[in-house]
């Protein structure tokens, strides 16, 4: 019997493969260019969720801004934005950024949204030499937590937003406005951001001439702070600065109440920052101060879509129905500063490159110039902050009017820092 | 100095008497029924979670939203007991323990599946903020409705237990089911009937913990082990005795936490293991 020698499947798909490639290989000069990739990495989902509200709305006009494409020169490159969710986690923000990294070969990263997901973020980057750009965590934490010296500086990884140190001068500029008799009590609870506060925090509060009130570091979750109203009554404390979460804050607030409490200043951190922390309180709510990185009223403008702060604010009002608040112009700002250092890069097949244009950024954006040669710190830019009080709204229930400029003059104010009435 | 600690010690009592009301139905269902049930704290906040759905869905004051809930709960505890815990009670300690375990898992994963990991609080519209002024000394509206309210529950159970036919039924039921049965009680009604009462117990501190205090998915056992000391610092078995031991135990927080912030927990905890090394039976102790 004679056998056919028959030609295997295998090899067949083989050489099909093998031809595939050298067609490829062959025209190189019909290629399109290689689509560039963007890395976010955003707390979607967990107890920061409320960081990534204006996230879908900001891609969605970088997609109509763009259409997919970046202007480079005189070519267009396809670019894409992979976001990965953090679960407000830094474990899994580390791993995902490496995820990024390896897998997804990303030409730039971003992130956003306190040092939790920007710190491993940005490690991750300064490790595998990646080039990372970051706003929303304040410098002192990104700088010195990551173990930054400041004669050396990293070499990958900048971020921009305020200082913890500018934010207490900002707050200091409106409470010495209000008349009271300068004591201060502290709500100052057992996390990082407790801790940091009660070791920063006091030499500067001391030296404008408060007096701290502070009933000690207490663990989160808490449920009872009749002792420390008790002691903020007995002290005859005049002004309250709190940094804990909102769940914290609104026991606190509603048991003073109760408890005929009632301070001429109030701060609440961590809180007042966003719009869904102070509606709960309605009338209760109104003078609230707060500092503000961001707002309506900032003189800046994006250099994606030409909007001013105000046009920003409006449009993302009329699309989500939702009141614009500090995050928008961050949001928005990341991805103007990360289309800026592609534009600017010699080599985009280059991380060095790509890099460099980092580094030399001189670039106005929604939320003001960023400059890494000029921050505090190596690798940092600082953009202002002004303070504000929640007052009475027209269009919302309650709207936030910037009250003090004292260190950013070219931002301008609504108003005149009053007390909680 | 003075005025400051009378003061503490007011809000203190106030305090007590919302952990009074955590632990009555642990009580209920230790001291008379003879069972440990684990997810006592998960009940709790899986039915404040039930409250906040229910008022924000209908639009309708928490306090409302209670009395809906509350023949909810009493028909959840008695199908609990009759479908479930009935098949494990009185053969083992451990059973019963064990099954109790298992909800306490299911309920937190449950709720954290459904309703995320933020954490919340319940309104009750002006009556959060609404104060009272006696003397020098201010007291919040809601604290004293709490107390008020814990004080006529302990009241009121204890007469359900120890003067009414009812009662006599479970009380006879827990000391023996099988002389119980012989002369004509069921016991597996009668056992279902007080898991529903210990239901109602839960709802109504359900919805005066999150008017007080904030919840989230995995805050149940940390409920459990304020209702656990409560019990037990009272003593077995005594209602009376678990106000008294919830008093004790918010004094004992709010002065601690005047002491320093951090003090707050660990001063509760000092004077329950205080207690117990001095008086193991409890304060009040029926058995």
């Amino acid at each position: 019997m004679r056998k056919t020698p028959a030609v295997d499947r295998r090899s067949v798909l083989k050489g099909v493969a093998a031809s595939g490639a050298a067609t490829m290989l062959g025209r190189p000069a019909f290629a399109a260019p290689r689509t560039l990739k963007i890395g976010l990495v955003a707390p979607q989902t967990g107890p920061l969720s409320l960081f990534s509200e204006h996230i879908p709305f900001v891609l969605d006009q970088v997609k109509r801004a763009t259409g997919g494409n970046l202007k480079i020169g005189s070519t267009n490159r396809p670019f894409e934005i992979v976001v990965k969710d953090s679960q407000s986690n830094p474990n899994r923000a580390s791993e995902v950024a490496s995820d990024l990294i390896l897998k997804d070969k990303v030409d730039i990263m971003c992130a956003f949204a306190t040092p939790e997901t920007v710190n491993p973020v940005s490690d991750q980057c300064e490790l595998n030499g990646v080039p990372c750009v970051s706003n929303d965590a304040p410098l002192e934490p990104w700088f010195f937590g990551r173990h930054g010296d400041p004669k050396k500086g990293f070499d990958w990884t900048y971020n921009y937003f305020f200082s913890a140190d500018e934010v207490i001068h900002a707050m200091l500029a409106v409470w010495t406005r209000i008349p009271t008799n300068k004591k201060l009590g502290v709500l100052w609870p057992n996390d990082n951001d407790g801790n940091a506060f009660a070791h920063v925090m006091p030499p500067p509060i001391k030296e404008a001439g408060f007096t701290i009130v502070d009933p000690g570091r207490f663990d989160l979750p808490a449920n009872n702070f009749d002792a420390q109203i008790s002691a903020f009554k007995a002290a005859g404390v005049e002004g309250v600065f709190t940094v804990t979460p909102s769940p914290e804050f609104t026991v606190f607030w509603n048991s003073s109440a109760q408890q005929g409490f009632k301070p001429k200043l109030v701060t609440p951190g961590k809180v007042a920052e966003f719009p869904p922390g102070v509606y709960p309180f309605g009338d209760r709510a109104t003078n609230f101060s707060i500092e503000v990185w961001w707002s309506r009223f900032h003189p800046f403008s994006s250099g994606m879509t030409g909007q001013t702060s105000a046009e920003l604010a409006d449009e993302y009002e009329k699309v989500s129905g939702r009141q614009a608040s500090m995050g928008l112009g961050f949001r928005h700002a990341l991805f103007e500063t990360a289309f800026d250092t592609l534009k600017r890069a010699h080599d985009l097949d280059k991380h060095e490159s790509v890099r460099d244009a980092l580094r030399d950024m001189d670039y106005k954006s929604v939320v003001g110039p960023v400059n890494f040669k000029k921050g505090p710190f190596p690798n940092t830019s600082l953009t202002p902050v002004v303070g504000g009080q929640w007052r009475k709204g027209k269009k919302w229930p309650l709207e936030l009017v910037i009250v003090d400029n004292k260190y950013a003059k070219e931002i301008p104010t609504g108003g005149e820092p009053a007390a909680m009435t | 100095m003075i005025a400051t600690y009378a003061n503490l010690i007011i809000q203190g009592i106030l305090l007590g008497g919302l952990y009074a009301i955590f632990a009555l139905g642990l009580s209920l269902s230790v001291g008379v029924m003879r069972f440990v049930n684990i997810a006592h704290g998960d009940f709790i906040v899986l039915v404040s979670f039930l409250l906040l759905t229910v008022a924000t869905a209908l639009h309708i004051n928490v306090l409302l939203a209670l009395l809906l809930v509350i023949p909810l709960t009493f028909a959840g505890g008695y199908l609990l007991q009759r479908v479930l815990l009935q098949r494990v009670i009185g053969q083992s300690v451990l059973l019963p323990l064990l099954v109790t375990f298992g909800l306490s898992i299911i309920v937190q994963n449950g709720l954290l599946e459904g309703f995320g990991a933020d954490t919340h609080t319940l309104s009750a519209g002006s009556l959060d903020t609404s104060s009272l002024h006696i003397g020098s000394f201010y007291v919040g509206v809601l604290p004293v409705a709490t107390f008020v309210l814990a004080v006529a529950l302990v009241l009121g159970f204890d007469w359900l237990l120890y003067r009414s036919r009812i009662g006599a039924n479970i009380r006879a039921v827990a000391d023996d089911v099988a002389a119980a049965d012989l002369i004509g009680l069921s016991s597996v009604r009668i056992y279902a009937i007080a898991m529903g009462i210990v239901g109602v117990t839960v709802a109504i501190a359900a919805c005066f913990m999150g008017l007080r205090m904030n919840f989230d998915a995995t805050s149940g056992p940390s409920r459990l082990l304020v209702a656990f000391e409560v019990v037990v610092l009272g003593g077995l078995g005594s209602l009376r005795g678990t106000l008294l031991g919830g008093i004790i135990l918010g004094i004992a927080q709010t002065l601690g936490g005047q002491i320093d912030g951090a003090w707050q927990v660990l001063a509760g905890h000092l004077v329950f293991l205080v207690i117990f090394l001095l008086r193991p039976q409890g304060l009040l102790p029926r058995y």
